[in-house]
């Protein structure tokens, strides 16, 4: 055997030209629209994404597409590039691009920009995304959820499908922490607090109760029907550059990647060996070293949350909340709107929609819009300057951590 | 879809065993079975049949949206076991003696019921139930 080091180098470095930071974003409201346009939608939101960041298109030299779900045909324009045409991009953008790990596709996303970024193959990236499975045929989509990230030969003869995939996840999480019906409906109702202050949001006009919650149908033991994501419309995007570029163009301020971790710790749910822990510890460790921070540091946090345990076993194992208090930790307030440490502050995926790949996407926009001090009062969080991302795809395969933080340029 | 792997697992299946890849270099067990062994990449993979019981790692009873050709079957339960041979899987549940699954819990002993139905055929997945007291099983 060859002797291999089992660490290597960092090289993110924030006094590099190349160090790749966040300028700009762009979204419009999630929920039920069967009249938008799929390319109607991502050109909408490139183009708010490419006027935040002060540019215009032709300043954008690649373009980097996060996948939808609700249908083949619109992904393969996205595949052969598509965007580069409607944006007026011909001949001028040098590559057009999917990336897709599912739900964390948005953590992979800025991996991949980030990297073209610093090592001078991209100067400056849009990332899009749209999803339209809120208004799709609901037969189609829920026959997707029992396919998708599930192993034909071992898993889906046992007739498994996602809503029980979150129940695997709950009830063993349930079990381990001792959290009350009433503790998990919690983290509902801090969503739906935070989804009630951001006008994108699906329940922007709805508030919720722990009642309403536990008085909904049981859908697959022990998730209740509003324990459920509701599938939507919804569209997002941001654009990447290097802290030079950003300084050339005049940007006084932008958002830096101090760092990130992932585990990837399974494909199918019958093989995560922990349920009720998932990855999220270990990813947790590999982002804070190469951040240099924690997130006792941090300011608040946007955490995947398609169904609450998710939310509440991640913050345990990214250390926000103690271990087996993360449904806790949401029914005493903490993350609540006003609270210690606000968390999923666009209502997450469970009250702001569930846009399917966009799902994270829009909470990592969400955590830029905060460090960049432009979300719509009172949702903003005054002076906050670091933020922790949180992402998982397929069934919970991986837990992704973003280290983010805000820099200011002198003039 | 069927390819070499599942084909024996499923033969096992519907002669009533629990069949677990074993590889024939290492001695260790792959679930799911796998194409070359994730401990050492040999591809000289054989079986061995399980012993048949294990623990409830978790468990969900699906009651709405299920997937085609289970909408007869709700509700149904789905469970992850692991096994006393240190592999898990995801499989189906029965329900206890009250026709339901309220007496199970997490980290319940659970073993593999051998059962032979046309269903088992179709849709080739291990069922496991509650350990019967030791007086029933006789």
């Amino acid at each position: 055997m060859v002797a291999v080091k089992d660490s290597w180098p960092l090289y993110i470095n924030q006094d590099s030209p190349n160090d790749p930071v966040f300028v700009g974003i762009g979204e419009i409201p999630s929920g039920r629209y069967p009249d938008r346009s799929f390319i109607g939608d991502l050109t909408k939101v490139g183009l708010l994404a490419i006027a935040d960041a002060g540019m215009v298109p032709t300043d954008i030299d690649t373009i980097m597409l996060i996948p939808n779900l609700h249908s083949f045909d619109d992904q393969a324009d996205l595949v052969f590039s598509r965007m580069v045409e409607e944006l007026g991009l011909s001949k001028k953008a040098k590559s057009s691009f999917m990336v897709h790990s599912g739900g964390s596709t948005s953590d992979n996303a800025v991996r991949a920009a980030s990297g073209l970024i610093a090592t001078g193959h991209a100067r400056s990236i849009l990332v899009l995304q749209c999803e339209h499975w809120g208004s799709a045929e609901v037969s189609a989509m829920i026959h997707m959820l029992t396919k998708n990230g599930i192993p034909q030969e071992w898993e889906q003869v046992a007739g498994l499908q996602f809503n029980a995939i979150g129940a695997l996840i709950t009830k063993r999480y349930m079990y381990e922490s001792q959290s009350t019906p009433e503790e998990m409906a919690s983290i509902l109702v801090t969503l739906r607090k935070w989804a009630n202050l951001n006008p994108n949001a699906m329940f922007r006009d709805k508030p919720l109760t722990i009642e309403q919650v536990l008085g909904s149908r049981m859908v697959s033991d022990p998730l209740h029907a509003m324990e459920c994501p509701m599938l939507a419309d919804g569209a997002v995007a941001f654009v990447m550059t290097s802290a030079a570029n950003a300084k050339d163009r005049g940007i006084r301020e932008a958002v830096r990647v101090a760092g990130s971790g992932g585990c990837v710790s399974h494909y199918s749910i019958g093989q995560e060996l922990e349920v009720g822990k998932l990855g999220w510890e270990i990813a947790a460790g590999r982002a804070y070293q190469q951040s240099g921070w924690k997130p006792d540091t941090a300011d608040f946090a946007e955490i995947y949350d398609s169904y609450a345990a998710v939310t509440a076993i991640a913050i345990e194992g990214l250390g926000i909340a103690a271990k087996g208090e993360g449904a806790r930790w949401f029914a005493a307030g903490t993350g609540d709107p006003g609270g210690e440490f606000p968390i999923n502050t666009n209502g997450g995926l469970l009250s702001a929609g569930h846009t399917g790949v966009g799902g994270g996407t829009a909470l990592l926009v969400e955590g830029v819009r905060q460090l960049l001090w432009k979300a719509e009062e009172p949702r903003q969080i005054a002076g906050c300057r670091r933020c922790v991302i949180g992402g998982s795809g397929g069934s919970y395969m991986d837990a992704q951590v973003l280290m983010l933080e805000r820099v200011e340029y002198g003039s | 879809m069927a390819n070499n792997i599942t084909e024996e697992f499923r033969n096992g299946l519907s002669q009533g065993q629990l069949l677990l890849q074993k590889c024939l270099d290492c001695g260790k067990l792959n679930m799911y079975p796998r194409h070359a062994c994730p401990h050492c990449q040999s591809d000289n993979l054989g079986w061995e049949r399980a012993e048949g019981s294990g623990t409830l790692h978790t468990f969900t009873v699906l009651r709405a949206g299920p997937p085609q050709g289970f909408e007869a079957e709700i509700p149904y339960a789905l469970a992850v076991v692991k096994l006393t041979e240190g592999v898990q899987f995801l499989a189906r549940l029965s329900p206890d003696d009250q026709g339901g699954w309220d007496s199970y819990e997490c980290d319940d002993k659970v073993v593999f019921s051998a059962k032979q139905t046309q269903d088992e055929i179709e849709k080739p997945c291990p069922w496991f139930a509650r350990v019967k007291p030791r007086s029933t099983i006789r």
